[in-house]
């Protein structure tokens, strides 16, 4: 399949389709210590937060970005209004756990809107992840990653070869 | 120097100062606001200090260059403002605020109302109108937690109960702060004014609760350039129109639009765009503009610093007074047991001395009392001058009255490092004792 064609089937997948399921996500409680957290984001993109894992409520999302504010210390952080939610999240500052650095505002989206719906979403609001939710329950997830993934994998099956 | 090009001139001039500033003053462990507000007096007295010839009056001190130009100045703080209080609104966590527990509600209301109603007797008391005296209590309400926060992480008092309950309180806080304005600047009879509050909130408060994901969802779909951005802003400049029109305080508009949008991601994802306006123009411009209103000669009045005096008295003791007494009377959750111990006395103290300092909110406070009338134009050099040395003064006084008030708490926190260090030299000895014995 050449990348035209591949694109074009790309962008018609409904999201249900390529979404991994809660297995291979990372996903931690909100009382998960901070440093677990720090070790997968050396691996991982973002990190999903939840109620606790039977539940699988959607508490919130830690971004690779969020790190940022996690290191710093927190007179690196201006105490002004409008700026302190930014600094709460400092380590230093006395965060410890999971809930107390993941950003609570997750951008969602629906299992039956398609890779282009996705994309679209993400340029927008200039995100890589956006969570699949079933009520408040995360059920899955549509990355940057899992988009690329993808595609490459629709151009293996169409047994083209990368050009680029 | 033609009007457009002195105008220009002196916001660059305004912005660039702000940010050096800022940024000398937050080197002190200060907050930023202090210096842009100290560069805009100095902008604004340039004359006072001898630098400047009179007919070159700065134009961001409002005393312009011509009345069109002043005008434009005064209408850029003033959207400065409006974006302050979209900006503070949308880094609401609402969750937040509806987790505030009981010594962080009843503290929060007494902190804002006995320095409220001390204040306006006071200036009654002093021969104000009882409008003006109001405004003038209102400017004394809301506390700046943010320098509270930074002394209380270095303290390592921050995770503690009473920084918890400070923390709860302060949202809270600011939104009393920012709603008692109305009262001062509103007019008609009191029953019109109440009747068109509680409009304005069920049109922005509950009726735009429910519609504003739709908006958002409709924004999504226009697909232009920065379309979601432009649309909430759009929606929030016809609130801020509402509330100006109705009360004089655009404020509450760019307010509730802020807290209504702070539910949404969505909306969450806007305030990097409107911190870049905000942080980048308009806010920085708005506390520049705020300092250089200050007229030095307004201290060759004895009566500028009676009130200076005054509000400064209350807007530290009434604080302390109110927070700490609410806190107090609620025993923290504890039961009737601990009511009359020092140890609750002592917490209340430490709750009540955090909430003393004042910045933004009291600036935003102090505008649009002036603007909306409430404290007529010959008082006004007067009031700025003894809002700036209240705020100047609490900022000052609250790192070293909080390390004396959590000192046992610091005393812990030393013991508890020195036994640990203590401790790991004892076990370094007794490796290498180990390792000698070839053990």
């Amino acid at each position: 399949m050449d990348v035209e064609q591949a694109l074009e089937k790309f962008h018609s997948l409904k999201l249900a389709d390529i979404n991994p399921g809660v297995a291979s996500m990372p996903i931690v409680p909100e009382d998960a210590d901070l440093m677990s957290v720090l070790k997968t984001l050396r691996t991982r993109h973002h990190v999903w937060v939840v109620r606790d894992k039977d539940s699988m409520e959607l508490v919130g999302v830690i971004r690779y970005m969020d790190v940022i504010d996690v290191l710093l210390p927190p007179e690196a952080h201006k105490f002004r209004l409008g700026m302190t939610s930014r600094t709460m999240k400092s380590l230093l500052g006395g965060a410890t756990k999971a809930g107390d650095v993941a950003e609570r505002q997750v951008l969602t989206i629906d299992e039956n809107d398609t890779v282009l719906d996705a994309l679209t979403k993400m340029r927008k609001y200039k995100t890589q992840v956006l969570a699949i939710v079933e009520g408040e329950k995360l059920v899955g997830e549509v990355s940057l990653r899992i988009l690329i993934d993808e595609l490459l994998r629709l151009m293996r099956v169409g047994g083209a070869q990368w050009k680029q | 120097m033609e009007a457009v090009t002195w105008l220009l001139f002196a916001i660059g001039v305004s912005l660039i100062l702000a940010k050096i500033g800022d940024a000398i003053i937050e080197r002190y462990e200060l907050p930023g606001v202090l210096g842009e507000l100290i560069m805009g007096m100095i902008l604004g007295n340039l004359v006072y200090f001898g630098l400047v010839a009179p007919q070159y009056l700065p134009i961001v001190s409002g005393q312009g260059y011509t009345t069109d130009m002043t005008s434009i100045a005064n209408f850029l703080a003033k959207l400065g403002i409006i974006f302050l209080l979209f900006l503070g609104a949308l880094d609401t966590d609402i969750d937040q605020l509806k987790k505030t527990g009981v010594t962080a509600t009843v503290s929060t209301v007494l902190g804002v109302f006995v320095p409220l109603i001390m204040g306006w007797f006071a200036l009654m008391a002093m021969g104000y109108p009882s409008r003006e005296a109001f405004a003038g209590g209102v400017l004394l309400t809301a506390t700046s937690i943010g320098l509270t926060v930074r002394v209380m992480m270095d303290l390592g008092v921050l995770k503690s109960e009473v920084g918890a309950a400070s923390l709860s309180a302060s949202v809270m806080d600011d939104f009393l702060g920012i709603a008692l304005v109305i009262f001062a600047v509103g007019t008609g009879s009191l029953f019109g004014l109440t009747l068109k509050i509680i409009a304005f909130f069920v049109i922005t408060g509950v009726i735009w609760w429910f519609l504003v994901d739709y908006y958002i969802k409709f924004a999504e779909r226009l697909h232009v350039e920065k379309g979601i951005l432009g649309m909430a802003l759009g929606m929030m400049f016809l609130f801020a129109a509402l509330a100006e029109g109705w009360f004089a305080a655009a404020i509450e508009g760019a307010f509730m639009m802020g807290l209504t949008l702070s539910k949404l991601p969505e909306g969450k994802r806007l305030m990097d765009d409107v911190r870049a306006i905000g942080y980048g123009l308009l806010i920085p411009f708005f506390f520049v503009h705020t300092g250089a209103m200050l007229n030095l000669t307004v201290f060759e009045n004895a009566n500028a610093l009676i009130l200076a005096a005054v509000l400064t008295t209350i807007a530290v003791v009434g604080k302390i007074l109110g927070r700490g007494f609410g806190a107090w009377i609620t025993a923290w959750g504890r039961g009737r047991d601990f009511l009359f111990t020092r140890e609750n006395a002592w917490m209340s103290l430490q709750m009540g001395i955090g909430s003393v300092p004042r910045t933004e909110v009291a600036l935003v406070d102090l505008m649009v009392a002036i603007h909306g009338g409430a404290i007529p134009p010959s008082d006004a050099p007067a009031f700025i001058a003894a809002t700036l040395i209240f705020i100047t003064v609490s900022v000052l006084i609250t790192p070293p009255l909080l390390k004396w008030a959590f000192r046992a708490e610091i005393e812990e926190s030393k013991a508890a490092r020195a036994a640990q260090k203590a401790e790991r030299i004892q076990e370094t000895k007794k490796r290498i004792k180990e390792i000698k014995e070839g053990r």
